[in-house]
């Protein structure tokens, strides 16, 4: 599913150039679950942003479904993620001013989805979620493990290929944490691929594979079994 | 998607309630000053535009050299008409006006009103349309009138007018043939009713054949398909070929350009009232701008905040455009209800509006074309206000702000900054501006009028009084209402009379020099409180050949060049007058104006006033009860009217006064709308350096120096609008006073205060939030972390 090359991404400051990537190569295959880990620094979230194609790469090729992207401008690049990819972020990330229903629904309302289609789609996947409940509920009412089930399910509602998910039990306690990988795990097993970034090995665990970067570069893989 | 964007404005918009308000009132009151603006622009333009032939209209011009100027003049001799009608088979129609100010009466009713006399073509020549009569007969008798709507319910209330009877003045009878439409807000013509021409000629008891009396206005309408140009080379001679005048040319001025393009000067239109017009619509564009760019500053400073939900869309889908179309959506929907805010604005503001630019305007709501315009008005304004903060915010790249690393820009030349820059120097100038017309306005005021304008009142000889004079003058002096009184040609604030006729001994031939005509049958200086330079009054009781005496201004003695004016000899036309007196100049016409030479004629003469110095010794109430007494005595079908002459000079500053309110209030709306912005932006500032504060405070900052250095920020913007903006003021109110001869000189004073003025306001709505800031608590700023 992605085949990325020798891939480079530079930070520039006045001063200084910083390497975030250093000819990073792997591939991930359709229906792995991937973690990668790595210090502060690593480079890997700006692995998971043009992964996700909220970035582009300085150098280097990116393959997705056998099409080279690395070179895509931000519309093209819009178009593909809307389709094909889901987010789960650290901090949820859901619009305030929208209920938990509103947030859900919004990919589908940039997909040009039908309304109908769309509250059934939406009920759906919050009903998989448990948070059917509260879908009138605005994210400030609700618990961090509601949220991020919530950021899940907007992630999911379109169908996506690919789960990308930053550190998605950063902000939560165990009990939550380990609710939101379970929800992971299914996704996985019914065929999405995931890759998730974190710093923890217990929800490394919950992936088929560990890829460790160290100064943008990978310095290790660990097979699960 | 259009409800999700519409949920999400409306959230936004209760959410931050304080913001909303000042977005929306400002917007509203942006909206509703350049509405009024607007309308007020609109009228302007239209004015005369609604006649259906007004492509083929024309006003006769006069055009001749005077003081070595090439001068232009619309009233022309009574009798063009007939020799443009004869000898121009271009001409189609014809019609002259003049005022009319008759007594009408109705049984008990009495009632002065005022109207035209004009020729019968004027109803078909002008869409001026009839509700009741026909437009090709009804001026055809010589007692015939035409009735305005108004006019006939205020004579005859509900009942039918036509074909009823008035009296008018107490000698004629006549009949009502038509009633007219009330005329529009937006003609030059003011009349109350039109009476023919015919009936003018019947009581001056003769018909003026004069090409040099040129008193009335003539009107043309040319044949379709005729040029104005090919007419006007026709026309240019026509007063020369019919006398002995050989220096003026005639001219057709177009109806389209009558309100507009006015003002001519060394005989070309060089503007008029289009130059009001185009400032007035540029004030009403920068209002509206001031006011879009409080929008665009509020929305990109609180981008922080929204910054996320950018982030957010764009990562599940929403490509630029799409956020691009949301924002502006969201800033047409403020727009929206602040349109509807400044409509209200704008209704409850107009009767003021009406009164202070001397307008009868009124929203049209009927009319779809106006609902369109709102509307195009609205998404218009929506666009310009969303327009930079739509693109500002739909930039945002995700991958910064959803990783919280996101910072607003803080660079040395923000937009921003260039914003509010931008609207307080428009708000500086239009400080400057008002300052200095307030004070030419106060200058003038306070010029030597060279008369004393206390307790003078003057009357027009109405009806009987003429007859009655001698009776009047001698009641009024012993029944003790007045202690002088002088019968005169005109009031003593108007120029009603002027001639190039006069010579003299030793006079340039070539030269044409104009003088202003002033008739008085004695006790002028004393009933005037004018002081007598050289000689004397003049006073046909004690010097009978004074009826031939003529006084002299000082402007006239020095460009007559007399060294001893007192006993020469003018001649007016073959007339003998004898110089017995030369008085100091006084002002008759324009405070802004050097006097102009002046002759004022003894009593072998016209007269139409009569002034009369009020007796100190007793109130003004009184006295006037005094006189009324007399004149209905005398003259006893007429409602007593007199005026004051202090009243009526005061009207001469109208003008200007007008344009120091306008310009003041403009000042202040400019103001009130930038420091709306100014408070908002101060308010997320503080929000957005609130733990700068706090740990500045944990060092050892003082309140003061924490208020000192959030206000300096924006108080070097301030002083920045200052320095673009004081050229600018000097040079438009630089223009602006070379309009006037008696002007006040501009003043650093002026500059100094509007600085102050601007500070001040500054400083105040900025340090509220300041000081704010400052007091907070640093403990409660720092534990956010």
């Amino acid at each position: 599913m992605i085949k990325i090359t020798n891939l480079e991404k530079f930070y520039r400051t006045e001063e200084v150039e910083t390497i975030a990537l250093n000819k990073l190569s792997m591939e991930v295959n359709t229906g792995e679950f991937v973690a990668i880990m790595g210090p502060s620094g690593c480079g890997k979230s700006t692995l998971l942003n043009i992964l996700g194609m909220l970035d582009d790469p300085d150098a280097g090729s990116y393959v997705f479904n056998g099409t080279e992207i690395a070179h895509f401008n931000e519309r093209k690049r819009a178009d593909l993620r809307k389709h094909n990819i889901g987010f789960v972020f650290q901090s949820f990330n859901l619009i305030d001013e929208l209920t938990v229903f509103e947030n859900v629904e919004l990919p589908l309302i940039y997909t040009g989805v039908s309304s109908a289609d769309r509250v059934k789609r939406v009920e759906e996947v919050l009903d998989k979620m448990q948070i059917m409940h509260r879908r009138n509920h605005y994210p400030q009412q609700l618990s961090g493990g509601q949220q991020q089930r919530v950021a899940i399910a907007r992630a999911v509602v379109n169908k996506p290929k690919l789960i990308l998910a930053d550190e998605p039990t950063g902000n939560l306690d165990s009990s939550n944490g380990n609710e939101v990988m379970e929800l992971l795990t299914d996704l996985n097993e019914q065929g999405t691929t995931i890759i998730m970034v974190t710093h923890s090995e217990h929800d490394a665990r919950y992936s088929h594979r560990i890829i460790r970067l160290l100064d943008g570069q990978t310095v290790m893989e660990n097979i699960m079994v | 998607m259009f409800k999700n964007y519409l949920k999400v404005t409306w959230r936004n918009l209760l959410k931050n309630k304080g913001f909303t308000a000042i977005n929306i009132a400002g917007l509203a009151v942006g909206m509703a000053s350049a509405a009024l603006i607007l309308f007020w622009v609109q009228n302007e333009v239209s004015y005369d535009q609604f006649h259906e032939k007004k492509d083929r209209l024309y006003q006769m011009y006069n055009r001749s050299v005077f003081d070595g100027k090439l001068w232009c003049w619309g009233t022309t001799p009574k009798v063009m008409r007939s020799s443009l009608k004869q000898d121009y088979p271009q001409v189609e129609q014809v019609a002259r006006t003049t005022n009319a100010n008759f007594l009408f009466t109705i049984g008990d009713k009495h009632l002065t009103l005022a109207g035209n006399h004009t020729d019968p073509d004027f109803l078909t020549m002008f869409s001026f349309p009839l509700v009741k009569g026909n437009a090709k007969t009804a001026l055809n008798d010589m007692k015939n009138i035409v009735l305005t709507e108004k006019t006939a319910k205020k004579l005859f209330g509900d009942q039918d007018p036509m074909g009823k009877t008035i009296k008018i003045d107490s000698t004629d009878y006549f009949t009502v043939t038509a009633v007219m439409k009330d005329l529009p807000n937006n003609t030059r013509f003011d009349f109350e009713y039109l009476m023919p021409w015919s009936y003018l000629e019947k009581t001056d008891n003769y018909v003026d054949k004069n090409w040099g009396n040129n008193s009335v206005q003539t009107w043309a309408l040319l044949k379709p398909g005729v040029t104005e140009a090919a007419v006007n080379r026709q026309v240019k001679n026509i007063t020369r070929s019919h006398s002995d005048i050989k220096d003026i040319d005639v001219f057709m001025h177009p109806a389209t350009k009558w309100h507009l393009y006015s003002k001519f000067e060394n005989g070309k239109i060089v503007g008029g009232k289009i130059e009001a017009v185009r400032l007035f619509s540029i004030i009403a564009g920068f209002i509206l701008l001031i006011a879009c760019i409080n929008f665009m500053n509020l929305s990109t400073a609180r981008s922080e905040k929204r910054a996320k939900e950018v982030g957010i869309r764009k990562v599940v889908g929403a490509s630029k455009t799409s956020l691009i179309s949301q924002f502006l959506g969201e800033s047409i929907m403020i727009s929206l209800i602040a349109g509807v805010l400044a409509l209200v604005i704008v209704q409850v503001s107009l009767p003021g509006f009406n009164n202070l630019t001397d307008k009868k305007l009124f929203i049209p709501w009927e009319s779809t074309t106006f609902w369109l315009l709102c509307l195009s008005f609205i998404i218009f304004t929506g666009v310009l206000s969303g327009s930079y903060p739509a693109l500002y915010l739909s930039a945002f790249r995700p991958v910064k702000v959803l990783k919280g690393t996101f910072k607003a820009a803080n660079a040395a030349i923000s937009p921003r900054k260039v914003l509010v820059v931008t609207q307080f120097t428009f708000a500086i100038v239009l400080i400057i501006s008002t300052i200095i017309v307030r004070e030419q306005l106060e200058y003038a005021q306070n010029r030597d009028t060279g008369y004393k304008k206390n307790n003078l009142v003057y009357t027009f000889m109405s009806g009987n009084i003429g007859k009655n004079y001698a009776l009047i003058r001698n009641e009024l002096l012993t029944s003790g209402a007045a202690t002088a009184v002088s019968k005169t040609s005109a009031p003593m604030t108007e120029g009603w009379s002027d001639t190039w006729g006069f010579s003299w001994e030793g006079k340039n031939e070539n030269e044409k020099l104009d003088f202003n005509v002033y008739n008085t049958d004695g006790s002028f200086t004393k009933t005037m409180g004018l002081k007598v330079i050289e000689g004397r009054d003049i006073d046909a009781d004690k010097y009978p050949s004074d009826s031939l005496a003529i006084l002299l201004n000082e402007a006239s003695v020095k460009v007559m060049g007399f060294k001893q004016p007192i006993g020469q000899i003018v001649k007016n036309g073959d007339t003998k007058l004898t110089v017995v007196g030369v008085v100091k100049d006084f002002i008759l016409q324009s405070p802004y104006e050097p006097v102009r030479p002046m002759v004022i004629q003894g009593p072998k003469s016209w007269f139409n006033v009569i002034h009369y110095k009020l007796n100190e010794k007793n109130t003004t109430a009184a006295n006037l009860k005094l006189a009324e007494a007399v004149f209905k005595k005398f003259n006893s079908e007429y409602p007593f009217d007199y005026h004051f002459v202090d009243d009526e000079y005061a009207k001469k500053f109208k003008d200007e006064q007008r344009t120091g309110t306008l310009a003041s209030l403009f000042a202040g709306l400019t103001i009130f709308i930038s420091c709306l912005g100014l408070f908002g932006l101060a308010t997320y500032m503080a929000q957005n350096r609130i733990k700068e504060i706090g740990v500045r405070k944990v060092l050892g900052a003082s309140v003061m120096g924490v208020t000192s250095m959030l206000s300096k920020d924006f108080l070097k913007l301030v002083g920045f609008a200052f320095l673009i903006a004081t050229p600018l003021a000097w040079y438009f109110m630089h223009s602006w006073l070379q309009g006037y001869t008696y002007r006040v000189p501009i003043s650093i004073w002026v500059f100094v205060s509007a600085a102050l003025v601007t500070t001040i306001i500054s400083i105040v709505t900025v340090s509220f939030q300041a000081v704010k800031a400052a007091l907070t608590n640093p403990v409660k700023s720092l534990r956010s972390e």
